[in-house]
């Protein structure tokens, strides 16, 4: 699995999306500081991670788009798949790749938290709650489009995929207030991937945000294994 | 070495192949040889673990491709038609990279991507992006990867495929010399090629065995006719009439550019029956109307025409060969 992670990391900056995904996520959360911290003056970091929730699903697809699709297209995977590594070495070092970038995204972004406390005095255990839920939610979003890079071979094909999927999930959380139905609103509460993340953000710890998020991933992981060993000895090849 | 059973792949309604049949040697190179879409890439493709049979198998060095999969591809390098190749890394970067996957150990895999390198000479580019290297190169870091955890095994999808002719000729010579201590499969489509490496060959055709034997033999022909060609100083009607009169002959057509015609000469390929005194029995003829003979020498049938002979006419691309 290391093997794998080292790969993809180093393939994230030597090829040009590792630092795309830091561009677009960084222009973004430079852009909700700028409007909510700056202008609107205000010390917390939760409301801007909350503008980033929504908007981060822009960048996601780019993170992993490559992942899984490239190596299908290029017929790279082949050479992984009858190698000694497992599908679970394979599918889990590409998706720790991808969350050592958003680690690293995370880890730039602080230098708007060193801004607030020149200027201000927010709570460090609170902007640290706030970037730890962040993390957490996009690992989950991570684990998405990972799954969605599964599916294809056309890397654009897969970006899609994965912004569809995230849009959806977003836009779900909406809709649970309008939902009438009892039944149907606790199914799409469970959907909603970004309703846990308010609690989470704010500093309130509690393990219900956590085990959801991590349960999430892990879910979405688990899916990806499957449908590339799946594919491995589908009659297609 | 390599047994391969009842092998059948369907797509769908279409037959990719069907009921292959073969073995493999240890220390042979063997030849897989067919028209396009004759179903080499799909054989090669399941003998390597990339692709599922729809029905029988192969094994490996007694380990089934399909229960159990690791220890059977293990024993392989296979070379892809197209390699499989990362081009953002670096050529060694990409061979420690496959040497680590494929289990060689950590204290060994400096020597063992240094020896590949030579061997497949691309050491003198070991430091440049793979997407910046020319097809020949990739097409021998291929190969490198495809040796690298030094299997006993390798199968080669076209090796040579978009190399020039002077790289064509220095993998033919790496094959053969691979060959001296390892059992190799590869296929083609260029005749040449495979009959100047393999001991052995199968020929395809429709997704199916259409002749399997040593190359020599099939080089010898599968008919039972033999062939030679006659230049003789006579008109080419009385020849003609000649030729017709003798027994053991089926058939004989003129050549049409014959270099000494101005003299007076005429040439022709004759087909006999083998084990026939046809040649006899035709210089008594000839010598009996007072025809001198210039020149009878026995063509043998080529592989190519074998080929052809096997594949109902469709022509492999033997222009390039």
């Amino acid at each position: 699995m290391l093997i794998i992670l080292k790969k993809e990391i180093r393939a994230y900056f030597s090829t040009s999306f590792g630092f795309i995904f830091m561009g677009i996520f960084l222009l973004m959360s430079g852009i909700a500081f700028t409007t909510y911290n700056l202008l609107g003056r205000r010390s917390d970091i939760y409301g801007m991670l909350g503008i980033m929730r929504t908007l981060s699903i822009t960048a996601f697809p780019v993170l992993t788009m490559r992942l899984l699709a490239e190596e299908r297209h290029s017929g790279t995977d082949h050479l992984l798949l009858t190698s000694r590594l497992s599908v679970t070495d394979i599918v889990l070092g590409k998706y720790l790749a991808a969350l050592f970038v958003l680690f690293v995204t995370l880890l730039a972004n602080c230098v708007y938290v060193a801004i607030l406390f020149l200027y201000a005095e927010p709570t460090l255990g609170a902007i640290l709650g706030s970037y730890a839920g962040f993390f957490l939610l996009g690992a989950s979003f991570t684990a998405i489009c990972l799954f969605a890079s599964a599916l294809t071979e056309n890397q654009v094909t897969s970006a899609i995929t994965s912004f569809g999927m995230l849009f959806a999930l977003v836009i779900i959380g909406s809709l649970a207030n309008t939902v009438r139905l009892p039944v149907l609103r606790d199914i799409i509460r469970v959907l909603s991937v970004t309703s846990e993340f308010e609690e989470l953000t704010r500093g309130i710890f509690r393990f219900g945000p956590l085990v959801y998020y991590l349960s999430f991933s892990i879910a979405f992981v688990f899916l990806t294994i499957k449908v590339v060993e799946k594919r491995r000895w589908s009659p297609n090849g | 070495m390599i047994q391969v059973k009842n092998l059948s792949k369907y797509y769908g309604e279409k037959i990719g192949v069907q009921d292959i049949d073969f073995t493999v040697a240890r220390g042979e190179i063997m030849g897989l040889l067919g028209p396009n879409g004759s179903g080499k890439t799909t054989i090669m493709k399941i003998m390597a673990g990339h692709l599922p049979p729809s029905a029988g198998t192969v094994i490996v060095d007694g380990h089934d491709i399909l229960t159990a999969p690791k220890e059977a591809t293990g024993r392989i390098g296979f070379l892809p038609e197209a390699p499989p190749l990362y081009p953002e890394m670096k050529v060694a970067e990409y061979l420690h990279f496959c040497a680590a996957i494929k289990g060689v150990q950590r204290g060994r895999r400096n020597e063992r991507v240094g020896q590949t390198m030579e061997m497949v000479s691309v050491a003198s580019v070991r430091d440049r992006l793979i997407r910046n290297l020319s097809k020949g190169y990739k097409q021998r870091v291929g190969l490198a990867q495809a040796m690298i955890s030094d299997p006993p095994i390798l199968i080669l999808d076209e090796p040579t495929v978009g190399l020039d002719p002077k790289q064509i000729t220095e993998v033919r010579q790496l094959i053969a010399r691979l060959g001296q201590e390892r059992t190799v499969v590869l296929s083609s489509h260029m005749l040449a090629e495979v009959g100047m490496v393999c001991r052995r060959l199968v020929i395809l055709n429709k997704g199916r065995i259409a002749a399997m034997d040593t190359t020599e033999k099939l080089a010898s022909g599968i008919a039972d006719t033999g062939r030679f060609l006659l230049t003789v100083k006579a008109a080419p009607e009385e020849t003609g009439q000649v030729l017709a009169s003798v027994g053991g002959i089926r058939s004989f057509r003129p050549l049409e550019a014959v270099p000494q015609a101005n003299k007076g000469y005429c040439s022709f390929v004759i087909e006999n029956d083998k084990n026939s005194e046809a040649r006899e029995n035709l210089s008594r003829a000839l010598a009996g109307r007072g025809i001198p003979i210039i020149e009878m020498r026995s063509a043998g049938v080529t592989l190519e025409e074998t080929f052809l002979q096997l594949t109902g006419g469709s022509s492999p691309e033997s222009a390039d060969s």
